[in-house]
């Protein structure tokens, strides 16, 4: 059952992406519409699977790659979804649903290999867990301003080559853009600075030391430590528009290089 | 009944010809057009570009006639037609589905000089209005105008021939649209004057643009202007300090070499927290520097710029005019297929007259021959009219859908022998005069 939800739900993130590029692609409203209502479907089955992983293996499976990443996914649809109730941000969504489809069947992949997915660490009680949800949905806000950083880089690519191309008239306004970077970035880098501390109070009641060591935690704060110069460079040093973009999607970049680089790893 | 289109637009005569038949009040001239014998209803389209009337009438021949002499006479006043133009090259006419596939074009302006400009759907709005007070539309034109509104939509909605603008001014503001999320608030500055500068200002206006402020070298200029425009008027010496406050620049200035450079704006950028400026420069020659241009957060748009974006969209819109092409076709096809069933409904209407006046004169004969009660004549009537109805039931619905198409026109001409409607001495053809003879177009 929980494949099979995680099954439907990369299917639903599936269309959605489907209906987004559509939605870009061609001038009629519809598919936009449908690429919204899709990504919530999406999001609230990813929900329920989300929910029955939890019920159906104690400890929570919360600690491993696939299971957080299944819920950084979760939490970038539903700050995408949020975002798109203020303007047209159909071309963020045709960015978020791809990248919530691979998470989620990757998830799926290894819940189908393994029945179900053990704890790759010692789980521990509340420290564990909210370790996990607070750099989930930090991760998360920072993958979406990465994402939001490549359309700014794309649109802005063609307003300075003076040929602005149809779907770049689909596409958010610069404006709006760089607001995502600093409202993701604002948000996002203290539940990640959040999760450190809880990660290490973790560490703490697990082992006596704060210090636990491992693959995990050093990717964990170099990309705290990327995200602590993007957040300097935007609210200190005033970076905007493309700095900011670039540096955004930098930043994404190196998330991804230092979680899967972990993962590997271990 | 058939549709026939005579008129004259853009293509086939020049502006002098169009204005000798521009018509200020197409009331009038419909009036009296539809009150001869050659044309039952019309509309009359007149707009910069076209002078067009689309009638239905049942004697094509006559109509065409009267149509091009309402053209020669009532409209050019009997002179001849400018530059030697013969009335041949400049008058086009269209019949039946062709004419309902050019109202169709025109209405969602893929024939208009511009493809894809919106101004021509209200113009046929009007048209249509101004027909329907005159009470020259009926029951073929008020459809097809309706579906001509429909179809317009579609194409809109459904491709992208009116997606993106065409003159400089409109890509002036889809452009503010893809840095701006918004225009409200927004601060301009508009450096010099001139006509292409202030239709883009006043374009950007109207999608809400704040603040205006107006620099020009002469003082008692820059104040006339300012006052044109509800802005505040500077001096040049002022640019530094507005452009820092400046969202949107527009420039038309004279000089020979730029007015304002990389050095000003980075300047601007640092004081504004380099939230990003957009620059319109129509200056001939360019007022900008174009180093300007390789600034983040700067987005220098010139003449050749604004022009170049606007001839790749239309472009585009002529490309997206075959997918156009496409559902106007379809559109027609349905047209075609509701004005060929019309054609059924006299037939079926005297059909019911006969099987009704049957039906009451046996009634009527029976009831006496019966001695019959109130109740129980009722009661016949009821089962009498249900028996009928349910006869005629399947011969129309099958009439009705097959006279949708053109090759099923033989049907009503079966229907007709079958039941002897064009016999006077059937049975119930005293009724006939109820409901008259079916008109035959000529």
């Amino acid at each position: 059952m929980l494949v099979e939800l995680h099954l439907l739900t990369a299917a639903v993130y599936l269309a959605a992406t489907v209906a987004a590029l559509l939605g870009l692609a061609l001038p009629a409203p519809p598919a936009g519409r449908v690429a919204s209502v899709l990504l919530l479907v999406g999001a609230v089955v990813h929900a329920v699977a989300f929910t029955s992983l939890h019920a159906a293996t104690p400890p929570p499976p919360l600690t491993n790659l696939p299971a957080a990443a299944s819920m950084m996914a979760w939490m970038a649809v539903v700050f995408c979804l949020l975002l798109m109730l203020r303007g047209r941000l159909l071309g963020l969504a045709a960015l978020v649903a791809p990248l919530a489809f691979v998470a989620v069947v990757f998830a799926g992949e290894r819940l189908a290999l393994q029945g179900a997915l053990p704890p790759s660490a010692p789980a521990a009680g509340a420290w564990a867990h909210l370790h996990v949800i607070l750099a989930s949905a930090g991760f998360a806000l920072l993958g979406v301003a990465g994402l939001a950083g490549l359309l700014f880089l794309a649109a802005e690519g063609r307003l300075k080559s003076k040929r602005p191309a149809a779907w770049g008239r689909r596409l958010p306004s610069l404006e709006v853009l760089d607001r995502i970077n600093v409202v993701a970035l604002a948000v996002g880098f203290p539940l990640l600075t959040l999760a450190v501390v809880a990660g290490l109070l973790w560490s703490r009641t697990l082992t006596g030391r704060l210090w636990p060591g491992g693959a995990h935690v050093i990717g964990l704060l170099a990309a705290w430590g990327v995200y602590a110069g993007l957040a300097g460079a935007r609210f200190g040093a005033g970076w905007r528009g493309r700095e900011a973009a670039a540096s955004a999607l930098v930043g994404f970049g190196f998330l991804l290089v230092a979680l899967l680089g972990a993962e590997f790893v271990a | 009944m058939r549709i026939l289109l005579v008129g004259l637009n853009h293509r086939t005569a020049s502006l002098p010809v169009r204005e000798r038949f521009a018509v200020a009040d197409p009331a009038a001239r419909l009036e009296k057009l539809v009150t001869g014998e050659e044309i039952e209803e019309a509309v009359l389209l007149s707009t910069c570009n076209r002078v067009e009337v689309v009638a239905t009438t049942r004697r094509l021949e006559a109509a065409r006639h009267r149509l091009r002499a309402f053209f020669a006479r009532d409209l050019a006043g009997g002179r001849p037609l400018p530059d030697g133009l013969s009335w041949e090259a400049a008058l086009y006419e269209y019949v039946d589905s062709h004419a309902i596939r050019h109202v169709f074009r025109v209405a969602s302006s893929i024939d208009s000089m511009v493809v894809g400009e919106p101004q021509i759907l209200g113009q046929l709005k009007d048209a249509y209005r101004a027909a329907v007070d005159a009470e020259a539309c009926g029951v073929i034109l008020n459809r097809l105008f309706h579906r001509a509104f429909a179809t317009a939509k579609r194409v809109r909605s459904e491709t992208g021939i009116a997606e993106r603008p065409v003159s400089v001014a409109r890509v002036a503001v889809d452009l503010s649209r893809q840095i701006f999320e918004t225009l409200r608030g927004k601060t301009a500055l508009l450096v010099g004057a001139g006509e292409m500068i202030e239709m883009a200002l006043e374009a950007l206006r109207g999608e809400g643009l704040g603040a205006v402020r107006v620099a020009n070298r002469t003082p008692a200029h820059a104040t006339e202007l300012a006052a044109r425009f509800d802005a505040t008027a500077h001096g040049l010496h002022e640019l530094s300090e507005l452009l820092a406050r400046s969202d949107v620049v527009l420039t038309s200035i004279g000089g020979d070499r730029p007015l304002l450079d990389a050095t000003l704006f980075e300047h601007a950028l640092h004081a504004r927290r380099r939230r990003p400026i957009f620059v319109i420069d129509i200056g001939l020659p360019r007022n900008v520097d174009p180093d300007v241009d390789r600034l983040d957060g700067v987005y220098l748009y010139d003449l050749d710029d604004l022009a170049g974006v606007a001839r790749a969209n239309a472009e585009d819109r002529r490309r997206e005019t075959v997918r156009a092409e496409a559902l106007v076709q379809a559109e027609v096809e349905r047209f075609d297929g509701w004005l060929s069933a019309l054609q059924a409904v006299p037939t079926i209407r005297h059909l019911r007259a006969r099987a009704e006046a049957i039906r009451r004169g046996e009634l009527t004969r029976g009831a006496s021959r019966l001695g019959l009660d109130d109740e129980q004549r009722q009661g016949l009537e009821a089962l009498t009219r249900a028996m009928v109805n349910k006869l005629l039931h399947a011969p129309i619905t099958r009439l009705r859908r097959e006279t949708e198409r053109e090759e099923g026109l033989a049907y009503l001409e079966a229907a007709r022998v079958l039941f002897a409607l064009d016999d006077p001495d059937a049975p119930g053809a005293q009724a006939d005069g109820e409901v008259g003879r079916p008109p035959r177009d000529e």
